[in-house]
């Protein structure tokens, strides 16, 4: 069997696992991360895109809040390219209306959060569409973060530093030595998902950096996590009904928060526990809460056009546990040293916390992780931009400009999100993909309003013909890992991709085996069903009139239900098929 | 006023217009838009696959019909008798001689044909128009798929791919764009407007000589022109020696246009007043005796104003839910936007889909409409006509799920004629 050697091992490809592999890669460690999917498949990859002030947490959790306002900071220059500087209110509406705001602006001021008060008629103008019933409004930091641009930033700068990034690597065991009483881990047995392989990877330390399924990844360890997942529906919108974070000034509850992402609004969240962190349900009456609380805040909300519904789990820690409701439990980041807890050496879990904390969760980790390995290395990832920061924060225009700017308006593979030819080109060449999914995480295909009506056919043909000209050389081997190609900093900027890495290029590598995965067929189905996942449960008015669209180009004229290669299935293709349609209402578990 | 006023510039619409105005009718047709013909494959797909038998296309249509009516005799042919289906069929083939866009059939005559799709599958259709002939998967001749470097609606090794998998012949072959185009932004449908330019075709058959091989057949997307479509087809064959077919891709649809263009400007020349932009939204009826009661007028909101339209007699053909027709809520409703007619429709979101996007059982929200009597008036269920002077035809009637099973045009031809047939008789 296949062997590599280590110093850290990484488990998991969200924005906590990215980052610890950045963090010990810029100490100078040794690093290998796996990830069972794609980077941010799990929860990292399925929230609402906040990047925090921490005014949510300024009344019932000050030191969160604290934690929050310092990464926001420190993002906004690490990660400048991730985040839209779209500021924040929070709003009291006429139900809100009590003590809640003062003791939210003395929050604020307490732990060093800005926060000024503005007047309505202020917010008013900059937000047209809020409610103009509002009484008061604060405004705060509050930011719009791309966690997906934001997850690949952040391995490349791991990359760059030496660390190996394994995607489609899932681990199948954690690998013990020791006897009964002086119990190690000393790295874990993988499985690469695309080409069947099996191999150790042997670390000194390992990290449960695995999200939603921390609890059971440690079982493997014997040893019992209670994390309890806590799940959180969300609701994107199809217009950008506000250019501001738009919080609701009262405790934390259902639908409480509108967050401008790109193009459209993302209104979150329901807060649910559930048995397990995949595959999740969404309940009408999900939907139809956000939907209203949206209206209390934005008046005419609820007759908006949707675009789609998804579900994310908070990998929520408590150490004692107790059946309270997911969000009363804390936040706060939970470094578990296995040692000192259970007698397990060479095994740190890294949980809890939010996407906004993920840089200082690292921190963390690694400085356990030195003092494990008896070393002593600071932590520098606070003051190093990864790549693409230069660029400087996001703003809405940036595709469209592009475009203009460079003509590319007959490259457009996508319309909907100004996706080029050359961007899915490049995102394939530098990007380990499997699935057109995989693609919409690296450039936003198919997330606009036709839902991939259009672009699904045109990005599996350009996907085939590169694979035909053997210039879609997808490399899921663990070597992979080190190339210096894997350049993603940029994948999501038009102008940036003027030329395609594919052309002229001649592969001289043997492709992986894995010509069953790299099918045209595949691709198609699996991504048109990934799609309807998401939009089945909210399929009414206009956006059913627009699956009627996509059965019509899908079924009637491509007629894509009858191509060969039925019997193909991808890792992810059993995921995809999850029944997301509406039930008859059942009574919430909560 | 006019004797008839038809909702809707789809096929029914406009195969419904035809009929009345032959039949002596005066008529106008309203339409929201440009109607469906610009979405479609620019077949006339008839009946492709049966719930029965999902995986297997049907061979001879018309006689899988009089299989089908017998299990659903709800389903919009079972309002015509096979023989007056194949009428209605042939009506529509002479028209499209008429207006210079010929549809044809497959060599054995009742067959269905076997055409390429743009992900090459073969699509079963009932009749093509000629410039989509030559693709028919019966015939023998190995075919060479021609795209355009950078045509982002074409893929070529894709399709030549499938069609191998599937044991036919097919290889693929890429030309320069400025074979096709100068412009930086287009469409299909400006693509094809491109080509009616004699210069900008100049190179094409040249070209498209030196890639094809003795004996073969050349497929390329449907771009070959609007107005001269005709006249581009004859002059590539003659130019390469080998028959040339189209594949039509991604909407707007290039022979959708085409006929939707010529049937409209043909309907024109016959008298019919054709507005597009003229959404209907509301009715105004009476009921003084209950059922049935009259429709008075309808209205439309141009140019910001209420206008009533009024006619002797109206027939709705506005479509389902991708036409319009039909408009949906979060709650489960689904309502007929402008009688508010009665539908089949499943009123709860639970039971609207299937879980899998493809299902062959197609998703129930979709076949779900507008139940007629006969006579194609929307009726109660003992038959009774809800308004005496209301007809409709097309998509929104209830009963089938068109796109599933491949009956769009089939559907949309036979019940629009037969319904303009039911009311001027």
């Amino acid at each position: 069997m296949h062997k590599l050697e280590t110093e850290v091992l990484v488990i998991g490809g969200g924005a906590t696992g990215t980052g610890v592999a950045w963090d010990a890669a810029l100490r100078g460690f040794k690093v290998i991360l796996v990830e069972r999917r794609d980077l941010t498949h799990g929860t990292s990859g399925r929230y609402h895109g906040l990047l925090h002030s921490g005014g949510r947490y300024a009344v019932k959790d000050p030191h969160g809040a604290a934690e929050c306002i310092a990464e926001n900071q420190i993002l906004r220059v690490t990660h400048a390219h991730c985040i839209e500087d779209t500021s924040g209110f929070f709003v009291v509406l006429p139900e809100d209306e009590g003590e809640y705001p003062d003791k939210f602006k003395a929050g604020c001021d307490a732990v060093g959060i800005p926060c000024t008060e503005i007047s309505v008629a202020e917010a008013l103008r900059r937000e047209p569409l809020l409610n103009p019933r509002i009484s008061r409004v604060f405004e705060v930091p509050d930011g719009s973060s791309d966690s997906f641009l934001a997850a690949h930033a952040t391995a490349q700068a791991a990359r760059n530093a030496g660390a190996q990034i394994l995607t489609y690597h899932e681990v199948t065991n954690l690998l013990l030595a020791g006897s009964e009483s002086d119990r190690r881990v000393a790295g874990a047995m993988v499985h690469n998902v695309v080409t069947g392989e099996d191999m150790e990877i042997h670390a000194d330390i390992t990290i449960n950096a695995a999200g939603a399924w921390t609890g059971k990844l440690a079982a493997m360890a014997g040893i019992e996590i209670t994390i309890m997942p806590s799940k959180g529906t969300m609701v994107a919108m199809n217009h950008r009904l506000v250019n501001t974070v738009v919080n609701r000034c009262k405790v934390p509850s259902d639908g409480d928060i509108i967050v401008p992402s790109h193009t459209v609004c993302v209104i979150g969240t329901t807060s649910i526990n559930v048995p397990d962190p995949e595959p999740l349900r969404i309940e009408p009456w999900e939907v139809q809460k956000m939907l209203e609380e949206g209206d209390k805040m934005v008046p005419g909300f609820a007759q908006a056009r949707v675009l789609r519904a998804w579900a994310g789990v908070r990998p929520l820690f408590q150490d004692t546990y107790t059946s309270g409701k997911g969000r009363d439990v804390t936040r706060k980041l939970a470094l578990l040293d296995h040692k000192e807890r259970e007698g397990v050496s060479g095994f740190l879990t890294i949980t809890g916390g939010k996407w906004t904390t993920f840089r200082l969760m690292a921190e963390a980790t690694v400085d356990d992780i030195c003092r494990h390995l008896g070393t002593e290395r600071p932590c520098t990832t606070a003051t190093t931009p990864v790549p693409g920061a230069e660029q400087g924060h996001y703003w809405l225009g940036h595709r469209l400009h592009d475009i203009e700017e460079n003509r590319l308006q007959s490259e457009l593979v996508c319309e909907c999100e100004l996706v080029t030819r050359t961007m899915v080109e490049n995102a394939a060449r530098r990007n380990p993909l499997l699935t057109l999914d995989d693609l919409r995480r690296d450039v936003r295909l198919g997330k606009g309003p036709c839902q991939g009506g259009f672009c699904t056919y045109r990005a599996a043909g350009i996907l085939h013909e590169m694979k035909k000209a053997g210039s879609w050389e997808v490399d899921m081997s663990d070597e992979a890992g080190s190339t210096a190609k894997w350049e993603v900093a940029y994948l999501q900027s038009p102008a940036h991709n003027l030329t395609s890495d594919a052309d002229g290029h001649q592969s001289s590598e043997q492709p992986a085996n894995t010509a069953d995965a790299f099918n045209p067929n595949l691709l198609l189905r699996d991504f048109l069903q990934e799609r309807w996942k998401g939009v089945t449960p909210i399929l009414w008015g206009r956006q059913l009139k627009q699956e009627r669209l996509d059965e019509l180009i899908y079924m009637s004229l491509m007629n894509v239900d009858h191509l060969p290669d039925k019997g193909l299935a991808s890792p992810v293709t059993d995921f995809y098929h999850f029944d997301t349609r509406p039930t008859v209402e059942e009574v919430a578990d909560v | 006023m006019s004797d008839l006023l038809i909702i809707g510039a789809g096929l029914s619409g406009l195969m419904a217009a035809y009929t009345a105005v032959k039949a002596g009718m005066r008529v106008n047709v309203a339409a929201k838009g440009l109607g469906s013909l610009h979405w479609c494959a620019g077949t006339i797909d008839v009946l492709g696959y049966t719930a029965e038998q999902p995986n297997v296309p049907v061979k001879r249509p018309l006689e899988q019909i009089s299989a089908l009516v017998e299990t659903h005799p709800q389903h919009p042919y079972a309002l015509l008798t096979n023989e007056h289906l194949a009428q209605t069929l042939a009506t529509f083939v002479a028209l499209s001689k008429d207006i210079g866009v010929p549809y044809g059939g497959a060599n054995n005559p009742g067959d269905n044909l076997l055409l390429p799709s743009p992900a090459g599958a073969a699509r079963p259709a009932y009749l093509a128009p000629k410039g989509q002939l030559a693709g028919d998967l019966s015939r023998t001749e190995p075919m060479l798929i021609v795209g355009f470097e950078g045509l982002r609606d074409f893929y070529p090794e894709l399709i030549a791919e499938n069609l191998t998998k599937q044991g036919y012949s097919a290889r693929a072959a890429f030309l320069p764009k400025k074979l096709a185009t100068n412009r930086r932004d287009f469409t299909n449908v400006q693509l094809a407007q491109g080509m009616d330019s004699k210069e900008q075709r100049a190179l094409l058959g040249p070209a498209l000589k030196k890639l094809v091989r003795p004996g073969e057949r050349i497929g390329l997307p449907a771009i070959l022109g609007i107005k001269a479509h005709a006249t581009i087809l004859a002059e590539l064959e003659r130019e390469t020696g080998a028959p040339i077919f189209e594949i039509p891709t991604l909407p707007p649809s290039v022979p959708g246009v085409r006929l939707y263009t010529a049937l409209r400007s043909y309907l024109q020349g016959l008298g019919v007043h054709l507005t597009a932009g003229m959404e209907v939204l509301t009715a105004k009826t009476v009921a003084p005796n209950g059922v049935p009661g009259t429709v008075q007028w309808v209205e439309s909101a141009t140019s910001a104003r209420p206008l009533k339209l009024l006619a002797d007699k109206y027939l709705l053909a506005t479509g389902g839910i991708l036409g319009g027709g039909f408009n949906s809520e979060m709650n489960g409703r689904v309502w007929e936007t402008i009688f508010d007619l009665p539908l089949t429709v499943p009123q709860e979101r639970a039971d609207w889909f299937q879980a899998s996007f493809l299902s062959p059982q197609g998703h129930p929200v979709f076949s779900g409409g507008v139940s007629v009597n006969k006579a194609f008036q929307p009726a109660a269920e003992n038959g009774q006509p809800l308004y005496a002077n209301l007809w409709a035809a097309g998509k929104l009637l209830a009963h089938s799920d068109a796109i599933q099973e491949r009956s769009t045009e089939g559907i949309a031809i036979a019940t629009g004629v037969a319904a303009a047939q039911a009311l001027s008789s």
